[in-house]
């Protein structure tokens, strides 16, 4: 891929992002059975948890890869971008979560089991990056890191059959379900899938960013 | 049997045994661990009297509690294991004495039999305490004996994680609290259960599960902390 294609990119992910937004809001029709407007912030909410997760593997992709490839800094870089991104996007998922729950359930918080797997995966999350800044030893911090993120890949997905059980659910069927059946009206699958594509191009650009302004942050440090 | 596996069983054994026989001459977690659990247990029995009476409450709240206070307690004492190689910095001579996974396995075996004696002692004057009758025994124990091992599994990783680490001890709950919580709901999940009688159903395959991949994750990722 030349310069100028790769400069071409940013703009395409722009035009991308307003597609989405614009179909969200003016293409889909309203899902029935649900208050008002409500049913929009499913665009945003469901491809937010979405990246949230490919962000989480790849994390664990790259520490995978720091430790077992030659324990390279940029593949570490390349983690722990993930896992800011990762957190950044569970945390908005919550938050969109949230705001739909107010409108349909009437309560911010309930303890669904969504909204419970999601906290406890953004807990272990939140260790990682506190396991991070414990650490001063670059070498030795990228190491840990990475073991602790294998870790979660591990543990995390546990709470996905612990937790349904221990509470009742009232979330919404997930768009791909037990008895595959794709329950969804066709322009809203449309811009669902338009979006899952968009953020994970939106995420995969972030996270470049992210790793160059950190391998240039250790540079500076190092000077 | 092959003399690589022998050789690395010798080294795990020859862990195991100088675990205890330091934690015999100082006593350091055992004192710990005993005195914290029997010191929340009766804080928690006398604040609250014999719960165990009424049935639908301690169905509910007394599972909980129970690994609540083993948890914590195990916080207290395990990360002790590696804390201490730190100290008296014999880290380096167990580096060239046993390879990385024979050493975690003697560590983990350790820390699980510590904890299995501890829950030993603490269960049963749980139950006399808080006047609680389980009917399933045998589920009972079944749960004690895989939670105390998962919790000693999980701990002894971490806790060679976060010895190696700036503030070691606030750094090891940080850390360890999430990787344990599947385990310590299934235990409660099974622990309800065995209290209020009914079938263990698929959380026991679950927590058995987990204590298996916790104990594989940790011996092939173990080399990776302990080896710079």
């Amino acid at each position: 891929m030349n310069a100028s294609m790769k400069r071409a990119l940013p703009y395409a992910l722009w035009l991308g992002m307003a597609l989405c937004i614009w179909g969200a809001f003016f293409y889909a029709p309203l899902a029935a059975a649900f208050i008002g407007q409500s049913s929009r912030i499913l665009f945003f909410h469901v491809p937010l948890a979405w990246t949230a997760f490919i962000a989480f593997f790849t994390a664990a992709f790259w520490s995978a890869v720091y430790l077992w490839g030659g324990r390279k800094a940029r593949h570490d870089r390349a983690a722990a971008a993930a896992v800011e991104l990762g957190f950044l996007f569970g945390v908005l998922a919550t938050i969109t979560g949230s705001l739909w729950a107010r409108i349909m359930w009437n309560a911010f918080w309930n303890w669904d089991p969504r909204q419970t797997s999601i906290v406890l995966v953004l807990l272990f999350y939140g260790a990682y990056l506190a396991l991070r800044s414990a650490v001063a030893d670059r070498e030795a911090r990228a190491r840990f890191s990475a073991v602790y993120a294998l870790i979660g890949v591990v543990v995390t997905p546990f709470f996905f059959f612990i937790v349904p059980r221990i509470t009742e659910s009232l979330h919404p069927e997930p768009v791909i379900n037990a008895d595959r059946h794709l329950d969804m009206e066709a322009r809203m699958f449309q811009v669902l899938l338009g979006s899952f594509f968009t953020y994970t191009a939106l995420f995969l650009w972030m996270h470049n960013l992210r790793s160059r302004l950190m391998a240039l942050a250790e540079r500076a440090h190092a000077d | 049997m092959s003399s690589a596996t022998s050789s690395w069983l010798a080294s795990a054994v020859a862990v195991f045994a100088k675990d205890w026989r330091c934690e015999l001459r100082s006593r350091y977690a055992l004192h710990a661990i005993a005195l914290f659990a029997v010191t929340t247990l009766v804080v928690a029995s006398s604040s609250l009297g014999p719960l165990g009476a009424d049935k639908s409450q301690a169905v509910t709240v007394l599972p909980a509690l129970l690994w609540l206070i083993l948890l914590f307690a195990a916080a207290a004492g395990l990360p002790r294991a590696f804390v201490h190689e730190e100290e008296a910095h014999t880290s380096a001579a167990l580096r060239l004495a046993a390879p990385p996974s024979a050493l975690f396995a003697g560590k983990l075996a350790y820390g699980a039999s510590l904890l299995l004696g501890l829950e030993a002692l603490i269960a049963p004057l749980y139950l006399a305490l808080m006047s609680l009758d389980v009917p399933s025994p045998g589920l009972f124990a079944a749960t004690l004996l895989a939670g105390g091992y998962g919790l000693a599994a999980g701990s002894s990783l971490i806790a060679a994680l976060a010895s190696q680490a700036r503030g070691r001890s606030t750094l090891f709950s940080v850390l360890a609290f999430p990787v344990l919580l599947p385990l310590l709901l299934l235990a409660i999940e099974l622990t309800r259960n065995a209290v209020a009688g009914q079938p263990a159903g698929v959380a026991l395959p679950q927590l058995l599960l987990y204590d298996a991949s916790v104990t594989v994750a940790g011996l092939m990722l173990f080399p990776f902390v302990w080896n710079p």
